[in-house]
């Protein structure tokens, strides 16, 4: 007999192999949670494929989703950030996987921040400098994120917990995202999935609450013209906002003094290929690290849990309360203007930040009832001041909370 | 951090407080922003006047032009608007070239020809 067929040898390599296979794991041990997280990020493909929600970032989530779940492939490992922490002596005793060192960047808070250099640098802050009034509703949309955060604290969440839920009430998904990781970051998967999912349903959710608190009447106001921004305004503003912020709130220095650096990129015109870099190629870089990484904490131990439930029903009030409470805003600001120089309370809304979805709401409403209403530049400002606004807002949860 | 609190043991009381300090920071800076901003205004505003010729735009009161100065003015005002024009010269800038058939840039040689399917 030849001695190979003898000997044990191909029956347990291919044994060993069998045993390796993720599909042998999951009947084996019967890892129901797993095909449903897979199941779950196949639908979420389908969403940001098919039907082009925030499909930048939906997409890499999902795919992220998928490779964790993926019994055996070892791409991810919690215990190595167990408890909030990063366990660095871990790092060199296992064989950590590729996205554990990609999630290094969210755990530090690098991505959230690099983004914020791209979304500053995409940023035209002139209609707000123009309208310095809409840092109002910019304010006022951001009540939402405060009054989600006792209504979580109310359902059970802990105060570090409730804050990070309520941050997606700021619809601004790498201010969640750099909260979330770290006050709560065993959330962070499904605050991620819930602040992108409502972001891009921002024109499902946002018109029956404007229609609902305005009257025709009030849909129909005309804004006037908004002033010219001189060159020297537009560099200044950002290293004013970026000073004056940070020394207030130290803890919203990071994405605040990032959003304004990429917008002094923009502005100051002398470093035209840095601008271009940060707006297109870091930050799709940073995209892809990010939506991978945050995918990848949506495991089925964390995902699958009446937690995730209330975390999408409180994201969704928290969203509703910040649209409505800027229109309810503006509405109170008219109380005190003069005719002729009336808000139209369309543009409280756009005070949540979602830029520049939330202001073309804004746009298509005004339009709706009168069509030669042009709202997008007036409702640009709330918008951006949004951003500001859930950054600041981020800041004071961070301090307290942090 | 800024304020250093324990968050451990938060009852509904401090919830309340930290949800109300943390409205009114939100509004304190923002409305400190609106201030910045306006007074940021307030001063470009002043510096673009400050830059323009201090005769321009100036009325001038009636009496102090002859009427043969109005006219003047009025003929050149007039000289200048018909010489803009809005039309553009109407002359087609996209030039024919002809070339000698070559197999070299000959379509029919380069495209796969399909079977005919009739």
């Amino acid at each position: 007999m030849i001695p190979f067929l003898a000997s044990n040898f191909a029956l347990e390599s291919l044994e060993k192999f069998l045993g390796s296979m993720g599909f042998t794991a999951i009947f084996a041990g019967m890892q129901w949670g797993n095909l449903v997280m897979i199941a779950i990020a196949f639908f979420l493909l389908y969403l940001a494929i098919k039907k082009q929600y925030e499909p930048m970032l939906l997409m890499t989530i999902a795919f992220g989703m998928l490779l964790t779940n993926l019994p055996g492939a070892g791409l991810f490992h919690e215990e190595l950030f167990a408890g909030g922490h990063i366990h660095w002596g871990e790092f060199v005793k296992q064989n950590p996987g590729l996205l554990d060192y990609l999630y290094l960047g969210v755990k530090l808070g690098i991505y959230p921040c690099l983004i914020f250099v791209g979304v500053g640098a995409m940023t035209d802050f002139g209609p707000l400098i123009a309208n310095p009034k809409s840092f109002l509703l910019g304010a006022a949309a951001q009540a939402g994120i405060f009054i989600t955060f006792l209504a979580a604290f109310a359902l059970g969440f802990t105060p570090e917990q409730a804050g990070s839920i309520g941050i997606i009430g700021g619809a601004d998904g790498p201010t969640a995202i750099f909260l979330t990781s770290k006050l709560a970051p065993e959330l962070l998967g499904p605050i991620a999935v819930a602040a992108y999912s409502y972001m891009a349903l921002v024109p499902v959710i946002q018109p029956p609450i404007m229609r609902a608190l305005t009257t025709k009447k009030e849909r129909m106001i005309k804004m006037s013209t908004l002033r010219t921004v001189s060159k020297t305004e537009r560099i200044v503003f950002p290293i004013v906002i970026a000073t004056i912020i940070s020394l207030l709130l130290p803890d919203a220095a990071p994405l605040i003094g990032s959003l304004m650096l990429g917008n002094l990129m923009k502005e100051c015109g002398v470093v035209d290929r840095l601008s271009k870099t940060v707006q297109n190629e870091l930050m799709n870089i940073v995209v892809i690290f990010l939506g991978l990484t945050v995918g990848a904490t949506a495991t089925a131990d964390t995902f699958l849990s009446p937690a995730t439930l209330k975390i999408l029903l409180m994201g969704i009030i928290a969203f509703g309360i910040g649209s409505a409470c800027g229109v309810l805003l503006a509405k109170f600001m008219n109380l005190f203007a003069k005719e002729g120089n009336k808000i139209n309370p369309l543009i409280g809304s756009a005070g949540v930040s979602a830029v520049p979805m939330a202001a073309r709401v804004s746009q298509k409403e005004g339009q709706r009832e009168n069509p030669s209403n042009f709202l997008l530049m007036h409702a640009m400002g709330p918008n951006v001041a949004g951003v500001v606004g859930s950054a600041v807002a981020a800041g004071i949860l961070l301090s307290f909370l942090g | 951090m800024m304020i250093a609190l324990a968050v451990t043991g938060w009852g509904w009381t401090e919830m309340i407080w930290a949800t109300v300090i943390s409205i009114g920071l939100v509004f304190f800076v923002l409305v400190l922003m609106v201030f910045v901003m306006k007074l940021f205004g307030v001063i470009f505003a002043q510096q673009h006047e400050h830059k323009l010729p201090k005769q321009a735009g100036k009325p001038v009161s009636a009496g102090l032009l002859h009427e043969e100065e109005i006219a003047a003015i009025t003929t050149a005002l007039k000289l200048y608007k018909s010489a803009l024009h809005d039309r553009e010269s109407e002359v087609l800038t996209i030039l024919s070239i002809k070339r000698a058939y070559s197999p070299w840039n000959s379509k029919i040689h380069g495209l796969t020809q399909l079977p005919d399917r009739k």
